[in-house]
């Protein structure tokens, strides 16, 4: 394997896995920029797309299905949520109850899983169409992998024209930087926070039903990927979709290329480069320091 | 009445009520149950495998007291969760022992939550039997005589594997392992066993706990120019590794050749594990008449499943711990330890001896490929190799071997 073919394979494995991230850490940062909430159940709401993404492929026999049916239910599932009890606290938040809140999500969802769905890893394996390899300067390469990258960057883009160019995205940008006028000019502040934590709870079921090939579905699978949601989230800037972005494809790349020369020391160096930002930039790249 | 008359009538009453209680005590004590604490992981990573030792020691309970129990007592199992953690196994044991009255413990998941448990079995007057605990150390560096290992342990699995390896035409070898105590020990067997063969490790890599991206270890290997590699993951790690190995194609380059064989993984990887070989700690179609028992037991409770190693090994430890049992004809945690030393009984894997010196259970070594088979619904280990657990067993107290 000659350097050039090398370097380039480990360049689309890290945009792979960078489309992954981005779908978490996305939905994170915009429950936060808006809401200012630290979703701590993101991660089991990553793990409840996998699981609702199997049972909908099980029963259509389509992994498109999964990759919508997946994200419509795990989002309407958090729009209930945010109006049942997360909305309660937003007045009263010094004692950290949104933590506790989410985090009493996390353990009751994913014990909720564990019940319905069983103790046994799932296995959701692509389509067909996606099992295949590229040979790429005489290197194979999964398809599947092309996809998620294709994916992530529709998905990123999508999401950036939503937030500039439709009504919806500018009240969500309005709300997040002064609710109470927003609120005075007569919009429903509660409907836009309702819809944006509706729409990261999706965006992390889409992430969950996309790693699922990669992943299998198995209780657990979204512990670690939220702590890099997190990371990013604080490299990028807490609150910035563009941030996020920046901060999944970095992460990603430190990771493969960490870990391919240093083993070891894989998860260190990603620390170590959220340490390097917060020293430059306390507030991450494109975040606000508050 | 007198005082001193109504002071005699009073120690006479307690004096006959504690007479007449004394056969009752004793009845009850005959018929008093057995009580096995399962300190395991109900919730967390390690659910999946805490589950499988949960729905054994059911399945074990429902068996052995429909026959009369153990001694002529019934067996009961109580359950804590310790989702995989050592502090948290520590604690939940210690409940158990303390005040439930489990003075027997087994069902420990994690070696790391085992090496935590071992000093406090003195103090607690307990016995600890591991089902499927693998690093090599519980019965080497930090053996402890209460302890006991029925199940095959990392070095044992890799040891195995070597021994078939020094057989085949393969002769450059690369290693990716769990970053984990029983990775580093299953790892550490087979780098010293496979050199010891004449073989070549060319390298090997440790891939963090719970890792997700396996890419950059799959581009080694490619890069590697080895023929085999060797796989010292499990659960959710090893279904990770297997599925983006497959879409590298990296299986049509390279043998792998994984130092556990799951029932679980397979049946999530489905057709795409045919063809995967490795160290079996419970080998599904061993054909013989113990294994056969536990087999249709087994698939009568839970008529759509098999049973994994987790499974069988948990099925075996029970199997001995009450061979113990009988022959202390005690439940005391000393006199077991007594009677399970040298202790040899025929289980599901065969012939097994739990010898005194360390306390380390001599299992047969299985090598299996995974292929389909008619009597089974999903694709199982298929055994290749045998070996005797004169060959398997490391020296005593070690985890190495000086053959």
């Amino acid at each position: 394997m000659d350097f050039v073919s090398f370097a380039l394979t480990q360049c689309l494995s890290a945009l792979s896995q960078a489309a992954i991230l981005f779908f978490v850490a996305c939905g994170l940062t915009l429950i936060f920029g808006i809401m200012r909430v630290v979703n701590f159940a993101h991660g089991v709401i990553f793990m409840l797309g996998a699981y609702v993404g199997y049972t909908a492929a099980r029963i259509s026999g389509s992994f498109i299905a999964a990759l919508i049916v997946a994200p419509i239910v795990v989002g309407i599932a958090g729009i209930a949520f945010e109006r049942l009890l997360l909305r309660h606290i937003y007045g009263r938040r010094e004692g950290g109850s949104d933590l506790l809140l989410t985090f009493g999500l996390a353990v009751v969802l994913s014990e909720l899983i564990r019940l319905a769905w069983g103790a046994q890893p799932l296995s959701l394996p692509a389509p067909e169409p996606l099992l295949g390899a590229l040979f790429i300067l005489g290197q194979p390469f999964p398809v599947y992998r092309v996809f998620l990258i294709a994916l992530g960057v529709v998905a990123g883009i999508g999401v950036w024209q939503f937030l500039e160019r439709t009504r919806a995205g500018l009240l969500i940008r309005a709300v997040s930087q002064n609710p109470e006028m927003v609120h005075a000019l007569g919009v429903d502040v509660g409907l836009v926070r309702s819809g944006v934590f509706g729409l990261g709870c999706a965006m992390a079921a889409l992430g969950g039903v996309l790693a699922a090939p990669l992943l299998t579905a198995f209780l657990g699978m979204g512990t670690n990927i939220v702590i890099d949601a997190f990371v990013i989230v604080i490299i990028g800037g807490m609150g910035s979709f563009l941030g996020s972005v920046i901060g999944s494809v970095l992460v990603a790349f430190v990771q493969v290329i960490g870990t391919y020369y240093f083993a070891e020391l894989a998860l260190a160096f990603m620390y170590l480069l959220m340490l390097a930002v917060l020293i430059v930039r306390p507030g991450g790249l494109l975040g606000k320091e508050e | 009445m007198s005082q001193d008359t109504r002071r005699k009538i009073l120690k006479a009453a307690v004096a006959a009520s504690a007479l007449s209680a004394v056969p009752f005590i004793s009845a009850r004590a005959q018929s008093k149950a057995i009580r096995i604490g399962i300190p395991t992981a109900i919730t967390g990573g390690y659910a999946l495998l805490g589950s499988q030792a949960q729905r054994t020691c059911r399945l074990v309970q429902k068996m052995v007291n429909a026959k009369g129990g153990v001694i002529g007592r019934p067996v009961e199992f109580l359950y804590q969760d310790t989702a995989g953690d050592p502090a948290a196994a520590v604690r939940k044991s210690q409940e158990l022992v303390e005040r439930d009255g489990c003075r027997i413990l087994t069902g420990v998941i994690v070696s790391s939550e085992a090496a935590a448990m071992l000093p406090k079995l003195e103090e607690w007057n307990a016995l600890f039997i591991s089902h499927g605990n693998g690093d090599g150390r519980l019965t080497a560096e930090l053996y402890v005589p209460r302890f006991f290992r029925a199940n095959t342990s990392a070095p044992m699995g890799a040891r195995a594997l070597a021994l078939y390896l020094r057989d085949t035409p393969q002769k450059k070898f690369m290693a990716i392992a769990s970053d984990a105590a029983w990775g580093r020990s299953s790892n550490k067997a087979f780098e010293e066993q496979i050199k010891k063969v004449g073989k070549d490790l060319v390298d090997q890599v440790f891939a963090p706990v719970a890792n997700k991206d396996y890419s950059p270890y799959i581009t080694k290997i490619m890069q590697s120019g080895a023929e085999g590699c060797y796989v010292a993951l499990q659960g959710d790690e090893a279904r990770a590794f297997y599925s983006q190995a497959q879409q590298y194609k990296l299986p049509q380059r390279v043998q792998f050749y994984t130092e556990i064989v799951a029932q679980a993984d397979i049946k999530v990887l489905g057709k795409d594990a045919i063809g995967l070989m490795g160290s079996s700690r419970y080998p599904i179609t061993y054909d013989i008449p113990e294994n056969k028992t536990f087999l249709e037991a087994f698939r009568k409770e839970h008529p759509n499943e098999l049973p994994d190693w987790t499974d069988g090994e948990m099925y075996q430890a029970l199997m001995v711990l009450f061979a113990g049992i009988e022959k202390a004809k005690s439940d005391e945690p000393m006199k077991i330890v007594a009677a399970m030393e040298d202790l040899e009984v025929t289980s599901v894997k065969g012939p097994i001896k739990m010898r005194k010196c360390d306390h380390q259970g001599e299992n047969q070594g299985f090598v299996v490929k995974v292929a389909q088979n008619k009597n089974f619904s999903e694709p199982v280990g298929e055994i290749v190799k045998i070996y005797p657990r004169e060959q398997i067993t490391p020296d005593c107290r070690k985890s190495s071997y000086s053959t």
